[in-house]
C-alpha cells in the first residue's frame, strides 16, 4: 500500500504542472494567429496570399471536421471518394474566403480573451478583433485530436459551419452528394 | 405617431439591420419544430451523422420561411439595386470624404440614436447599461463636441456597451421571430424585428423632428445622409455573409438568424 501512496504522491505535482486545456488551446491559437500575420505581412496580392496561407491553415484548422459538420446529416450518404472531394473543395473555398478578409495595409489588433471548456477535449476561445476602428467578436472553437486544432470560427455569432450547413443541406436534399459537389464546383469557378 | 414618418427615414434612415438582426425564440424550440430552410422535405433527426454526436449545438440557425419564393425575388431585386445604384453611391461617399470625416459623421448619427439604446436597455431591465449609455451620451455630446468624436472610448467603464434595439427587446421578452422577411432595400428581417425596426424609428430623434415640426425639407436630406453614411459598413457585412456562398439567399438568411440570436443573448 505504501509504495502505491508514494507513487500517487509523486504523480500529484505532475498533474498540477500540466497546462489546463484552455491554456494549451489558447497558446496554440496564439501561435496560429502570429504565423498567419507573419505570412500576411510578407505576401502581396490575394491569390498569392491564399497560396502562402494554405500550409499554415492546414496545420491549424481541422478541415475534415469542418467539412463533415458543414455537410451535416447528408455526410453518411457520401462515398469515400465524394467525401475526399468535398473536403478538398471546401478547404480551398475556406482558404480563399479567409485570405480575402486579410487586406494589405492596416493590421487588425487581435485580443485573445477568456476561454471556456464546454466538454472534454473541446475549448471555445473568445477573441476581439479591432480593425479600422471597428470591433468584431470572433469565437474560435477548438478540439484536441493530434494537438489542438480549430474546428469552427464564429464571427459576430455567425458560425461558419452552420452557415454552410444551411446551404449544403439544401443542395443535398435537391440532388444528393452530386448536387453538393456541383454547387461547390460552381462557387469555386466563379470569378472573385 | 401618426402618418407623418417620412418614407425616406423608414427606407434609408433605419436600414439598421441590413444583415444583422434577431432571434432567440427559435432556439427554445426543439430543432425539429423549427421549420428548416431550403427544402421542406427534411429528414429530421433520423439522419444522424455517424461520426458526430454534437450536432445539436448546430441545430439553431433556422427560421420559418413560408414566403421564400417572394423573399427570393425581393432579395434578387435588392442585390441588383445594391450592385448598380447603392454600391456606387457608397463608393463615391468613401472617395469624397476622408476616413476621419466619415467617422465623425457616423459618430454624430450614432450619438443622436441614444434614446433608442437607452429606452431599450430600460425595457430590458438592463439598468447599468442604460446608465452607461447615458454616460456615453453626456461625455460624447460635451467633450466630443456634439458627438463628432467618441471620447467615451477612453473610459473603460463606458467602452464596449452593446447597442440595444427594439427587436432585441422583443426577443428578450420571449417573442419569436414569426417568419423571415426580406424587405425592399433594407433586406433581411422577420415579423418581430420588422416591428422592432418601427420601434427604433419611433425612438429616433430624427423622426421626432419630422413629426413635431413637420420639417420634411430638413428631415429628408438628413435621413438620406444617415442611410448613405451607414452603407460602407453594411456592404462590408453583406459581402462577408454572401461572398463565396453556394446560395447567397440562404447564406444571408442563416447569418441574419444567427447574428440576431447572439444579439438577443447579450
Amino acid at each position: 500500500m505504501k509504495p502505491l501512496l508514494l507513487l500517487l504522491a509523486l504523480l500529484l505535482p505532475l498533474q498540477a504542472a500540466l497546462p489546463s486545456p484552455t491554456d494549451a488551446a489558447k497558446e496554440r491559437l496564439e501561435t496560429a494567429i502570429n504565423e498567419v500575420m507573419a505570412v500576411a505581412s510578407r505576401s502581396s496580392g490575394d491569390r498569392e496570399l491564399a497560396e502562402d496561407l494554405r500550409p499554415v491553415l492546414l496545420k491549424y484548422i481541422s478541415f475534415d471536421v469542418l467539412t463533415r459538420r458543414a455537410v451535416g446529416p447528408g455526410w453518411s450518404k457520401f462515398t469515400e471518394a465524394q467525401k475526399q472531394e468535398v473536403v478538398q473543395m471546401f478547404t480551398t473555398l475556406t482558404i480563399r474566403t479567409y485570405s480575402s478578409k486579410i487586406t494589405p495595409g492596416e493590421r487588425p489588433v487581435i485580443e485573445i480573451k477568456n476561454a471556456t471548456n464546454p466538454a472534454p477535449g473541446r475549448v471555445e476561445i473568445n477573441t476581439s478583433v479591432l480593425y479600422q476602428g471597428k470591433r468584431t467578436a470572433v469565437v474560435y472553437r477548438m478540439e484536441e485530436a493530434e494537438g489542438w486544432r480549430i474546428t469552427d470560427i464564429v464571427i459576430e455569432g455567425v458560425s461558419m459551419i452552420l452557415n454552410y450547413r444551411t446551404q449544403f443541406d439544401a443542395q443535398f436534399k435537391k440532388g444528393g452528394a452530386d448536387a453538393v459537389l456541383r454547387a461547390l464546383t460552381q462557387t469555386l469557378n466563379k470569378p472573385q | 405617431m401618426k402618418t407623418r414618418i417620412p418614407l425616406p427615414i423608414v427606407v434609408l434612415g433605419l436600414a439598421a439591420p441590413l444583415l444583422t438582426s434577431c432571434t432567440s425564440a427559435s432556439s427554445k424550440k426543439p430543432a425539429s419544430e423549427a421549420a428548416v430552410v431550403g427544402s421542406a422535405k427534411s429528414n429530421g433527426k433520423s439522419a444522424v451523422m455517424a461520426e458526430d454526436d454534437d450536432l445539436d449545438e448546430y441545430s439553431a440557425g433556422s427560421i420559418f420561411d413560408p414566403l421564400q419564393p417572394l423573399n427570393r425575388v425581393t432579395f434578387w431585386v435588392n442585390h441588383q439595386l445594391y450592385t448598380f445604384l447603392l454600391r456606387p453611391v457608397s463608393k463615391t461617399y468613401e472617395k469624397v470624404l476622408p476616413k476621419p470625416v466619415r467617422t465623425c459623421v457616423s459618430n454624430v448619427f450614432d450619438n443622436v440614436r441614444f434614446p433608442v439604446r437607452f429606452v431599450n436597455d430600460t425595457l430590458q431591465a438592463e439598468f447599468p447599461r442604460a446608465g452607461q449609455e447615458t454616460g456615453r451620451f453626456v461625455v460624447n455630446s460635451t467633450l466630443g463636441v456634439g458627438g463628432l468624436f467618441r471620447p467615451s472610448d477612453q473610459f473603460p467603464a463606458l467602452a464596449d456597451v452593446p447597442a440595444a434595439d427594439t427587436g432585441q427587446t422583443l426577443a428578450k421578452w420571449g417573442i419569436d421571430h414569426g417568419f423571415y422577411l426580406v424587405l425592399p432595400v433594407i433586406g433581411p428581417t422577420s415579423v418581430r424585428d420588422g416591428v422592432g425596426l418601427a420601434g427604433d424609428v419611433a425612438l429616433n430623434p430624427l423622426t421626432w423632428v419630422g413629426i413635431f415640426y413637420g420639417a420634411l425639407a430638413w428631415t429628408l436630406p438628413v435621413s438620406v445622409a444617415d442611410g448613405v453614411r451607414s452603407m460602407p459598413d453594411r456592404f462590408g457585412t453583406y459581402d462577408a455573409a454572401t461572398q463565396n456562398a453556394l446560395d447567397r439567399y440562404l447564406a444571408l438568411r442563416s447569418a441574419y438568424v444567427q447574428h440576431r440570436k447572439m444579439v438577443a443573448e447579450k
